[in-house]
């Protein structure tokens, strides 16, 4: 799976290629929590390019959430599709991330 | 010209269209359907299709083998009917003929044969006496014997035959003329098949086929959908038999029907009750790490500053999540130890054994910068130090802040102000001495003038340019920026285009060359921004290219894109650069690109632009050989 990391400022948005399945979504964790680490929790989680999210990947999305609240962190997600909005709304699992439009508005949101 | 879409295309298009579909997220069913395989069979298809195959050639080959079968019946009904036929002519002329070869009516017998070989269409009859003397025959050629003894002995030789081909009948009899003697009667009947009763048989037959098979087709279509539904079905079952578990990989397309749609809704629910399952276990195994945890405890965690209680002796009494993440260590560590190694910045630790130890009674704050230890990210800390109040002992109360990302932004837009400032100086500073010229030569020489107005009038131009993209680009940022959308005819905007920069083309003699297809569609869109885009791509191409150089556009149409390449042959963008060109006010730190003014927006801009009308712009380049600028724009099927 390819994950794209750009960085808007000091915020780095990391954009994984393709659902969040099984092994992928294993890789995405890592590259989240990595990252969120060495930024301080300046992360954003771009989905937009995610069309699906199946059991694992939200479990992995509540993992890095939680590992995220120790610090005091949210996970900001941003420009999910409708697919994976639904999913978490039914999983009652949107309230605990912050979601956001676009990477913008994600990254500007830590000024 | 416009190249033909080839079916590469077609299919990487339409792929695109569902990608951009599913990211739409238009329906729920629709992200779960898998990629549409480019094949004569979808998929689910291809066993009825194999069934439906093999049952139409079964068919076919009944058909044959009917149309076969009439026709040998059919044969073997006539030819026995013939021989039935030919048997009893020769019985009934056999007894005339005794009877009248025994009056001696020889020339009656001979009338008889003629027009009895006629009537029946017999090819040989003949009336032999022993010796084969030939009495009487439908050939009056063969007649050997012209007198009719009046009786004779022996018996005609050949004796009895009667053999029946597909093609002939031959009847051979014997005969007693009384009074006289033996004979024979020889007889020969082609067996003829009238060809109209064949070929009416036969496209009895093959319409009665070629109708049920119509009729079959017509059943198999109708079906077809069913069929296909319960093929991909049954394809999904093998596969999750074979362990699949992904649910795009085990979703049918939606458009097979019900059974499709209740097939796709079972999935669903097996993955949302999956999803719940997995969901709670986190949340409790995420329960039981905290359930020694108390509330005030639990607040603090909850806060993204980091906060710490340190006391006189510079332990730590409190720490919180955010501030264990701040200071590299474990919360579990730093609990209860010493402070003094985990704030590295003297100046830091300075503040709060000051404050601490109770000397001093106001509020300190410091920005350090904080260099992550496995990654050696950097970053801002603020740290807050405050004395907390007690009446025995004191104690610090440190809050940290990551401001980071505003020093970031704080940058940024210094560098901005910067740089506006100079851009807006320029053109200003130029007004100023035009005018000036204007005021003091221009009264008595119009050339004079005439030029410094035309200076002014530039340079105004240019600063409302400069305004303009900054306007917009702050636009971007607020999310305040909004599209006039409407049909835009697309020739006069690159006419338009083209009359722009041709001339000042000309000027840097640099050749721009447009290439554009016979047909432009209109599209859906902001006619000033998509305008703007264009002017920035086509503006630098001619801003970064040296004279002499070259310009071309090409605009392409395909299905529903519009691709507008703008490639030249200037000094090109360095690989390090080329991840940044559409940054805000980023510009390139290549010398010949700062010796030119620019803001640094228009880029930005551009892209800005073309994305929020559903499009992109990449940029391939090579440095010193020149840049390609593509930008792409969806053409709405409404505005075509």
């Amino acid at each position: 799976m390819n994950i794209g990391m750009q960085k808007q400022g000091a915020v780095t948005i990391v954009r994984p290629d393709g659902a969040l399945l099984e092994v992928d979504a294993e890789q995405v964790k890592t590259a989240l929590l990595q990252t969120a680490s060495a930024n301080l929790g300046r992360v954003v989680l771009d989905m937009e390019a995610i069309p699906f999210v199946d059991s694992r990947g939200l479990e992995v999305l509540v993992e890095v959430s939680e590992e995220l609240s120790e610090g005091g962190q949210v996970l900001k997600l941003c420009a999910a599709n409708k697919t994976v909005r639904e999913v978490l709304e039914i999983t009652e699992l949107a309230a605990l991330f912050e979601h956001f439009e676009d990477a913008s508005s994600a990254a500007r949101s830590f000024l | 010209m416009v190249d033909k879409p080839t079916d590469a295309d077609d299919a990487a298009t339409s792929q695109t269209d569902a990608a951009a579909d599913a990211l739409d997220g238009a329906e729920v069913e629709e992200a779960l359907a898998p990629p549409v395989k480019r094949s004569f069979l979808v998929r689910g298809e291809s066993a009825i299709a194999r069934g439906g195959m093999v049952l139409a050639s079964l068919l076919f080959a009944a058909m044959a083998t009917s149309g076969w079968w009439t026709q040998q019946t059919q044969r073997d009904a006539i030819a026995a009917s013939r021989a039935e036929q030919v048997r009893a002519a020769e019985s009934v002329l056999r007894e005339s003929v005794e009877s009248m070869l025994s009056q001696g009516d020889i020339s009656g017998v001979r009338r008889l044969v003629v027009n009895a070989g006629r009537a029946y269409h017999l090819t040989k009859f003949r009336v032999i006496l022993p010796d084969n003397q030939v009495i009487a025959a439908n050939e009056p050629a063969k007649i050997n014997a012209h007198k009719l003894p009046e009786t004779w002995t022996g018996i005609a030789s050949g004796g009895e035959r009667d053999v029946a081909t597909p093609t002939l009948v031959l009847l051979s009899r014997a005969m007693t003329v009384p009074g006289r003697g033996a004979a024979r009667i020889d007889i020969q009947a082609p067996i003829d098949y009238p060809i109209g009763a064949f070929w009416e048989a036969q496209v009895g037959v093959w319409s009665i086929g070629a109708a049920s098979l119509v009729m079959f087709l017509i059943v198999y279509r109708s079906m077809r959908s069913r069929l296909r539904a319960m093929g991909a079905i049954r394809e999904a079952l093998l596969a999750l038999a074979g362990g699949e578990r992904a649910l795009p990989a085990l979703a049918v397309g939606a458009d097979l029907g019900d059974e499709a749609d209740a097939w796709n809704t079972m999935l669903v629910e097996r993955e949302r009750l999956e999803s719940s399952v997995a969901v709670a276990r986190v949340k409790q195994s995420i329960a039981d790490r905290r359930v020694n945890r108390g509330d005030l405890e639990s607040a603090f965690d909850a806060m993204s500053q980091g906060l710490m209680l340190i006391n006189e002796k510079l332990n730590v009494k409190l720490v919180n999540g955010a501030a264990a993440v701040f200071l590299q260590g474990k919360r579990e560590e730093i609990q209860g130890a010493p402070i003094a190694p985990y704030v590295r910045d003297e100046h830091v630790m300075a503040a709060i054994e000051a404050v601490a130890s109770g000397s001093v009674r106001r509020r300190t704050t410091l920005e350090v910068k904080r260099i992550d230890d496995k990654t050696g990210d950097a970053g801002v800390l603020k740290f807050s130090v405050r004395p907390v109040r007690r009446e025995d002992s004191a104690a610090a109360m440190v809050i940290i802040e990551d401001v980071t990302q505003q020093r970031v932004a704080d940058e940024a837009r210094n560098a901005f102000v910067a740089q506006a400032t100079h851009e807006l100086r320029t053109p200003l500073t130029n007004i100023r001495l035009y005018v000036e010229t204007a005021i003091e030569e221009g009264e008595n020489n119009p050339a004079i003038r005439a030029k410094a107005l035309n200076v002014i009038n530039q340079e105004a131009r240019r600063l409302e340019h400069i305004v303009g993209e900054m306007l917009s680009v702050s636009e971007i940022e607020a999310g305040s920026f909004k599209l006039n959308r409407a049909d835009v005819r697309l020739d006069t905007l690159f006419s338009d285009l083209f009359i722009d920069y041709d001339a000042q083309a000309n000027e840097k003699q640099i050749r721009l060359r447009m290439n554009l297809p016979p047909k432009l569609p209109a599209v859906k869109g902001d006619r000033e921004k998509i305008s703007v885009a264009l002017q920035n791509l086509v503006g630098n191409a001619l801003k970064y290219t040296p004279e002499g150089g070259q310009v071309t556009i090409n605009v392409n149409v395909e299905q529903s894109l519009l691709t507008v390449e703008v490639n030249d042959t200037g000094i090109g963008i360095s690989e390090d650069d080329l991840k940044h060109v559409f940054d805000k006010f980023y510009r390139a730190k290549d010398p010949r690109v700062v010796k030119i003014t620019g803001t640094g927006l228009g880029l930005t801009l551009a892209r800005e632009v073309v994305r929020l009308h559903g499009g992109d712009i990449t940029v391939d380049s090579k440095l010193d050989k020149g840049s390609t600028f593509v930008l792409t724009l969806p053409i709405s099927a409404e505005a075509v």
